[in-house]
């Protein structure tokens, strides 16, 4: 067993190093794509939520409510274990976006919502006003704002997922920063090494994404209020 | 001669409140007619009745030809309600500027999305109508680095760049600091030169005075007097116009009184 990991997972330092470092890059696509996934589902449900169309308005508040009364650990694990007893198989590393997905969307749609809610009437009527459709009010002046209102709590919200796209590695299938490093510890018997080099690189991307958030609320900033 | 606005009958109830009772109203071309009222009249009801911002509980609303009946309702009513807006303009006592555009930018969104003219084309006229309202040098500006005067002039040119056959205006000088007032009184008083067919709901006494052909008096939603501003202010004849103005010479606003 032990022998067997060791061929596959090299022992030279440098080849750990880079295992781990292969980690990074999966980990960064897993956040990058849930946080796609969960920014569009999110900006449905607050509308949802705002909406005076009762379908529409009930199957967001249940996802909401449903999604935020249960543990991510548990919604991990039913689109890897549960689903595929029902015959739906998803590769990996997308079951993870769909559970982290679902997960975050359910949460910034609150951010979202607040987002909606800050636009004022007085810009949906000056839309109305010059002829704009109801649609093209949403799409053109009330979605952009709300938007900026919501971007630096949607950057907080990635640099969490950065850090729960650790939670899919418990499944075993997606070979993550966090899998691998318990792996290469465990192969090595270095499980310190290991495990403070993953830290480093969890560290490192939340600081460099930090930076560039910054560098973006800026801009964003730009004709506030 | 045709009128630009005519209204008929005109009833609005927000619940069991009657805000605007029977009013009848025709403005014609190139009219500047002044409202004028003490705060909850309805003034600012019936400017929003005549595009629709508030749907009419009553009564028909007529701009340019298109006419809407209250009560009408589906796909119909929300392309005359198109028409009604595309047919007026409208300045608001809070500017509502578009806060992610710039002042150009501002002025050119209705073109753009609505008449879906070519970004050329709305460029040209958005910088004509800052040039008319005396905004073009702060046209690459966002709206929260110019002052309130600034942008209510910006307002009026978004609206203008419409080309609407009538511009409304409520309270557009009530927001404003004192010594920014003059700034958007002078572009109004422009355009009422230009021919500008104008509703202005005030409470700027010496415009109503110096530039309406007619003023109008708002009383607990009931049309209770209107005439020219040298009888109507110099001789009122009925007893809450009379208290009106007699609030205005005593030099309070009558907005303190809800
Ligand atoms: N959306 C609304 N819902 C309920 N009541 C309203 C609404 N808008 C205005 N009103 C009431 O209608 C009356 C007239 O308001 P308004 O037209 O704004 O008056 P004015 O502009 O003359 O000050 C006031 O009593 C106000 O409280
Ligand atoms: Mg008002």
């Amino acid at each position: 067993m032990v022998l067997l990991s060791k061929r596959s997972i090299s022992i030279e330092p440098l080849s750990r190093k880079k295992s781990i470092a292969r980690g990074v890059w999966i980990t960064i696509s897993i956040s990058a794509l849930s946080i796609l996934l969960a920014t569009i589902l999110a900006l449905l449900a607050a509308l949802g939520r705002l909406s005076k169309f009762p379908p529409f308005y009930a199957i967001c508040t249940f996802y909401v409510s449903l999604i935020r009364g249960t543990p991510l650990y548990l919604q991990i694990f039913f689109f890897f274990l549960a689903l595929p007893q029902v015959g739906i198989i998803l590769p990996g590393l997308w079951a993870g976006v769909l559970a982290l997905g679902l997960n975050y969307g359910a949460y910034m749609s609150e951010i979202f919502r607040a987002g909606l809610s800050s636009v004022g009437k007085g810009q949906r009527e000056a839309a109305l006003a010059i002829g704009m459709t109801p649609g093209q009010t949403m799409s053109r002046i009330v979605i952009p704002q709300a938007l900026r209102f919501a971007i630096p709590p949607t950057g907080n919200e990635f640099i969490a997922m950065l850090k729960d796209s650790a939670l899919v590695s418990a499944t075993g299938f997606v070979h993550e920063l966090m899998w691998r490093a318990t792996k290469v510890g465990r192969a090595q018997f270095h499980n310190l090494e290991a495990l403070i080099t993953a830290a480093v690189f969890y560290w490192v991307m939340t600081l460099v994404f930090s930076y560039f958030q910054g560098r973006l609320e800026a801009r964003m900033s730009r004709g506030e209020r | 001669m045709l009128p630009i606005i005519k209204i008929t009958n005109l009833d609005k109830f927000f619940g069991r409140l009657q805000v605007l009772k029977k009013i009848s109203l025709e403005i014609y071309p190139q009219e500047v007619v002044c409202i004028i009222g003490r705060s909850g009249a309805g003034k600012s009801t019936l400017l929003r009745c005549i595009n629709y911002l508030e749907e009419p509980s009553c009564g028909d609303i007529e701009v340019d030809g298109v006419c809407i009946s209250a009560g009408k309702k589906g796909k119909d009513l929300r392309e005359l309600i198109h028409e009604l807006r595309l047919r007026s303009g409208m300045v608001f006592q809070e500017f509502n500027l578009f806060p992610h555009m710039t002042v150009l930018e501002n002025v050119m969104e209705g073109p753009v999305t609505v008449k879906k003219m070519d970004k050329a084309s709305a460029v040209k006229i958005a910088e004509m109508n800052l040039e008319r309202v005396g905004m073009i040098i702060k046209k690459d500006e966002y709206p929260n680095r110019i002052s309130g005067g600034q942008k209510q002039r910006v307002a009026i040119a978004r609206a203008l760049a419409m080309e609407p056959k009538v511009m409304l205006f409520d309270e557009p000088t009530s927001a404003l600091d004192p010594e920014l007032i003059g700034e958007v009184l002078t572009v109004m008083k422009s355009l009422a030169r230009e021919g500008t067919t104008m509703l202005v709901v005030t409470h700027e006494m010496e415009f109503a005075c110096d530039v309406a052909s007619r003023v109008i008096v708002i009383h607990d939603g009931e049309l209770v007097e209107q005439g020219a501003p040298a009888d109507l202010l110099n001789h009122p004849q009925n007893v809450h116009t009379q208290a009106l103005l007699e609030r205005y010479r005593a030099g309070k606003s009558p907005q303190v009184e809800a």
